[in-house]
């Protein structure tokens, strides 16, 4: 006992004069102190491991180096505060036009497929009776053309970009944790592309409501995303009017349309009798309270299912948000009605009516409920207008469940699937505190004894996402293809921006874990490795030196210590041995790999055809000229397959990277 | 969550025995005694087909008594009787000549239609209509689970891996939740693959199935171990070489090869109980044709390929049921463009040996404008969760007390036999 006390001594005393070092050299920050992760008997190096295995995708070669070089503390606030320069991935991203297009610019830019069938019809470029009828070929020609000439892209096209988008800064940006942030706060302010009202307003939504305001207060991105069309459009909100609603009194305009539509049918006239029809549904669906998005903001966004609400809050509130709807920017069934209010009323006077044109939202003070409601005990008193709607959504937003709630899914997104109770408590006391401020509720984790436990370490299974990209960033890979990073990811059993439900993705192991995720999480790290994704080009000597282990078992213990850093791997290793020890090893894979015909591989180990992953509609949008220019890259990349000159090697890095070893973090 | 770990750990021992150092996976043994797994037999099996994009009912099962259907309809509708394009099943409903394939099921009384069927919750977009139908809470978006997912959670008993299958390229809002399934496009992808390099993916499949087998996380541990006994259980079964049983032809199409494969699963018996595909290109707004066209196509592809489905079950039919269902039916007008809009009620198939067949259920009015929902629409007659309640738990043997459709207690109708 006593000839090992010394070693604690000097530790402390290392810590003390590290502290004060860092006190003077860095005067201005104020830090939580020391993490304490000494205590959880972690080394420096673990500790920073852990570090990055929670807040960015995935170690870089030499990541751990650097941050223990510039402190554990210094680095976490650096990666808090973000706006670390990122000029490579500036230019990656300039390829991405959308980027700095305004809602409006990009919805005229990327039209949706259904309205450029009917641009065409009207047009007189396609006839009506042609649709569904004539070659499919010559009709999407006249498409292809007719978007030619109007400076259009297909919506598709867009889409892809926006998964592109994410894949690159990912891969790529020195703020890894704003990312993480960004990708958590989507996840759980969650919009979907599978509901084609919403979805091309969903890549401004990630851009302009969700990274910016990944670490500031809470309440910022409840008001923000209840404001963007995205999340409008996706729970519905955008249609929500109260029942005494004044100005335009739809009730009447209704009557008049039914009768209408009746007479129409009377009079065998089919096509005025569906007109009018539509124009009664259209009216229908303008005139009434629905609580969607009042439901979800308090079960999923803020308070939780257990948050102490009850179906009369939902609809008090509910009522609250009516008129809260958006500022049309497109010619679209949906939204129409609201455009012909605007012209109806005149943009010059919609301030002087109540109502709030800020971008894209617009607050119809004509649809709004005007009456008296009370929500969680707080009443609202006649005639609130917009501001009483700010006012519920900053309640819900400070709430103690809300903090709680909040906590709680922060701490299971980087502690553990189920992380303990008083972690969470001391999490949401900061989150009360500091009004919701995010990156000091982080910061009470991180300071917190749980974040470094046993329990905690390693604990984490990597979503499809993380896995994917934490084997490139392991292996430096250079990415000028991203999509095909996705297609391996949905396959994976994460297709992001579709996941339908309001839930988002759930966080948690068993979810990502099944027979055939598993399966393709393995054949993804082989594919990687074997330089078999078309567009994503790893250099397996150059990680080390240029130099070419001389066996597979050395392969072995070089790389899985270079991609899996800090970690015991000595059982991985003592399993791996015997069977890549066969002598004939080597000889049976080269000779394998000599008969592989490499074009046909590149794109068999996708897994799958980019065809599969367009609707109909947009298949058609495609054009040939695109599918020739893919067919010359495959044949460029393919001459430069260097993996295959090392088969073993590919072989050794694709089994560490689905390893059950890798699927943690 | 307990099911599946459970039974590997209790329900599999007590079957088989153990041996030492670890728990022996029931069907890695029953693979290397190339027999089929005795516990899995017997079972029952639901496959559902989502149609999406919405089928206009009033063309697949026509009501042609109806007048005010034809006065709508001048270019979509047709008569039914001898030289007329329908098949007459009734005197009042008659079945659409591209779906032909179904009028043995329907006589000998396998085959049951329901009429008027539809969502509570009135929206006519795809998107929220699919939405409330599969997660089986038509007012409510927030569910997280699907109803077929919950409806795996009822049966209570042992789960292998492909207890819950669906055949399509990302996991159906039916299939989210707690309880494990699959979705896969091609069963032959449930493989370690490195094309062209056979000798390489064997050593990876013994370097993964070794590592996962050792490792110390008891999920990786048990989905790795389940994985590769999966995986040798469908390279057994030869899936390139599969030959449907006599006079099964699948029709080339996304569902076809969708269903043949689920029908692979089932003769394998590696424990399916829950099957999901989908048929798309409903959403007929131009030109959906009559006899032939869009429409025509698309019906001919989803009862050709239920039809070749059933056949190639031969014996196992008594096990098997199959629904289809789509999130709304089309205006009882035809449109400017020959084509139909987006509606209310539609109707769905149920084929399979406990139903009750023969029979075109639910309540249908005239189509007057005045029986119409919102002055347009086939009006919903029939909750979609009653038959899918009744359809579940009577085929698959499980009570729903009020988890499977959520606050929903609407009566059975009668579209299984009692």
């Amino acid at each position: 006992m006593k000839k090992n006390l010394a070693v604690p001594v000097s530790l402390t005393l290392a810590i003390i004069i590290t502290c004060l070092c860092s006190f003077f050299a860095a005067p201005d920050v104020k830090g939580p102190g020391r993490f304490p992760y000494k205590q959880a008997g972690l080394t420096e190096r673990q500790a920073a491991a852990h570090l990055i295995n929670r807040f960015t995708f995935g170690a870089k070669p030499g990541d751990i180096d650097a941050v223990v070089n510039i402190g554990l503390e210094k680095w976490f606030e650096q990666q808090l505060k973000g706006g670390l320069a990122d000029d490579s991935l500036q230019q990656l991203l300039s390829a991405y036009s959308w980027l700095t297009m305004s809602n409006a610019e990009i919805v005229n830019t990327y039209p949706r497929p259904g309205k450029v069938v009917r641009a065409a019809v009207k047009e007189g470029l396609i006839s009506k009776d042609s649709v569904n009828k004539t070659d499919k070929k010559e009709y999407r020609e006249q498409l292809r053309l007719m978007m030619e000439q109007n400076s259009q892209r297909p919506q598709q096209e867009l889409f892809r970009q926006l998964i592109s988008q994410k894949i690159m800064r990912a891969a790529v940006t020195n703020n890894q944790l704003h990312e993480v942030l960004t990708d958590f706060w989507f996840n759980h302010f969650n919009v979907s592309i599978t509901k084609n009202d919403c979805a091309a307003y969903i890549p401004a939504y990630e851009r302009d409501v969700i990274r910016p305001n990944v670490v500031g207060e809470f309440r910022e991105l409840v008001l923000k995303t209840a404001k963007s069309p995205a999340m409008l459009l996706y729970l519905d909100n955008f249609s929500s009017a109260g029942n005494n609603a004044g100005i335009n009194n739809p009730g009447k305009a209704m009557v008049g349309k039914r009768l209408l539509a009746q007479r129409a049918a009377q009079q065998n006239d089919t096509a005025l009798a569906g007109k009018f029809a539509r124009k009664l549904q259209q009216a229908k669906k303008a005139q009434g309270l629905n609580e969607n998005y009042a439901r979800e903001v308090m079960e999923l966004h803020t308070l939780g299912v257990d948050g102490g609400y009850t179906q009369q809050d939902v609809t008090q509130a509910a009522r609250v948000l009516t008129g809260w709807t958006i500022y049309p920017s497109e010619d679209y069934g949906s939204v129409n009605a609201i455009r012909r209010m605007i012209e109806r009323i005149g943009e010059d006077k919609l301030a002087r009516g109540g109502f709030v044109h800020e971008g894209d939202f617009l607050f119809a003070m004509n649809r709004h409920d005007n009456g008296e409601k009370i929500v969680l005990g707080r009443k609202f008193p006649e005639g609130g207008g917009y501001e009483e709607g700010v006012q519920l959504l900053q309640m819900l937003a400070d709430h103690p469940s809300t903090a709680k709630f909040i906590s709680r899914k922060l701490a299971i997104k980087f502690v553990n699937d189920n992380p303990p109770q008083a972690l969470v408590e001391r999490m949401a006391k900061t989150f009360i505190e500091k009004k919701g401020k995010i990156s000091e509720v982080l910061l009470t984790m991180v300071a917190s004894p749980e974040f470094w436990s046993k329990q905690s370490l390693r604990e984490k299974t990597k979503s499809p996402f993380e896995l994917a990209m934490s084997s490139v960033r392991s292996l430096n890979a250079s990415i000028s293809q991203p999509y095909q990073l996705y297609t391996w990811i949905n396959k994976m059993g994460q297709k992001m921006y579709y996941y339908q439900a309001p839930t988002g993705f759930p966080d948690k192991g068993q979810y990502w874990i099944n027979t055939g995720a598993l399966l393709n999480r393995m054949n993804f790290g082989l594919a990687l490795a074997a330089q078999k994704i078309q567009g994503v080009k790893v250099d397996l000597l150059a990680l080390n030196n240029n130099h070419e282990p001389e066996s597979a078992n050395s392969a072995l213990a070089v790389y899985s210590k270079m991609m899996l850093p800090e970690r015991d791997l000595g059982e991985t290793i003592k399993r791996l041995t015997p069977l890549l020890n066969d002598p004939m090893l080597d000889s049976k894979i080269e000779q394998a790999a000599e008969k592989t015909a490499p074009i046909k591989d590149a794109a068999a180990g996708t897994g799958m055809s980019t065809a599969d992953q367009l609707s109909q509609d947009d298949a058609m949008l495609v054009s040939s000229k695109q599918a020739g220019k893919k067919g010359r890259q495959q044949t460029r990349y393919t001459s430069d397959m260097a993996a295959t000159k090392y088969p073993m090697l590919g072989q050794v890095v694709g089994i560490i990277i689905g390893s059950p070893e890798f699927q943690r973090r | 969550m307990t099911s599946r770990r459970a039974f590997l750990k209790s329900g599999g021992v007590a079957l088989f025995g153990i041996g030492i150092g670890g728990v022996p996976s029931f069907m890695a043994k029953a693979a290397a005694l190339n027999q089929s797994v005795a516990p899995y037999k017997k079972k029952k099996i639901l496959v559902c087909v989502f149609q999406r994009g919405a089928m206009d009912g009033l063309m697949a099962v026509t009501p042609f008594t109806d007048n005010y259907l034809k006065a709508a309809r001048p270019t979509l509708f047709m008569e039914a009787g001898s030289g007329k394009p329908l098949t007459d099943l009734d005197g009042r409903f008659g079945l659409h000549p591209a779906m032909k394939s179904f009028e043995p099921f329907f006589t000998d009384k396998r085959l049951a239609i329901v009429h008027g069927i539809g969502s509570p919750n009135t929206t006519r977009s795809h998107f929220d209509a699919q939405d409330y139908m599969e997660s089986g809470t038509p007012f409510s978006k927030g569910t997280p689970s699907g109803w077929l997912n919950r409806a795996v959670g009822l049966l209570g008993h042992d789960a292998s891996p492909f207890r819950a299958v669906s055949l399509t390229n990302s996991m159906p809002r039916s299939f989210y939740g707690d309880h494990p399934s699959v979705s896969i496009t091609n069963l032959q992808d449930f493989a370690i693959q490195m094309r062209g390099n056979p000798a390489g993916a064997n050593v990876a499949a013994k370097s993964f199935e070794d590592l996962y087998d050792k490792t110390t996380t008891g999920l990786l541990k048990e989905t790795g171990k389940e994985s590769f006994d999966a995986l040798r259980m469908l390279q057994k079964a030869n899936l390139s070489s599969y030959k449907p049983a006599l006079n099964a032809v699948y029709p080339v199409c996304p569902l076809g090869n969708a269903l043949k494969q689920i029908a692979q699963l089932i003769k394998m018996d590696v424990g399916l109980e829950v099957a999901f595909a989908e048929s798309g290109g409903w959403d007929t707004h131009f030109n959906q044709g009559r006899e032939q066209g869009v429409f025509a196509r698309n019906a001919a592809d989803l009862s050709n390929s239920i039809t070749a489905f059933y056949n190639d079950m031969g014996p196992l039919q008594e096990d098997v049921t199959i629904m289809s269902m789509t999130e709304f039916g089309r205006t009882v007008r035809q449109n400017g463009t020959g084509g139909t809009d987006h509606g209310r009620a539609s109707c769905n198939f149920i084929l399979g040996n406990d139903v009750n067949g023969g029979l075109v259920h639910g309540q249908i009015q005239p189509l007057a404008t005045e029986n119409l929902e919102d002055g347009r629409d086939l009006a919903v007659t029939t909750d979609f969760r009653t038959v899918f309640r009744e359809v579940a738990c009577r085929h698959l043997n499980i009570q729903d007390k009020g988890t499977l459709f959520p606050s929903y207690s609407g009566a059975p109708i009668g579209v299984m036999r009692s």
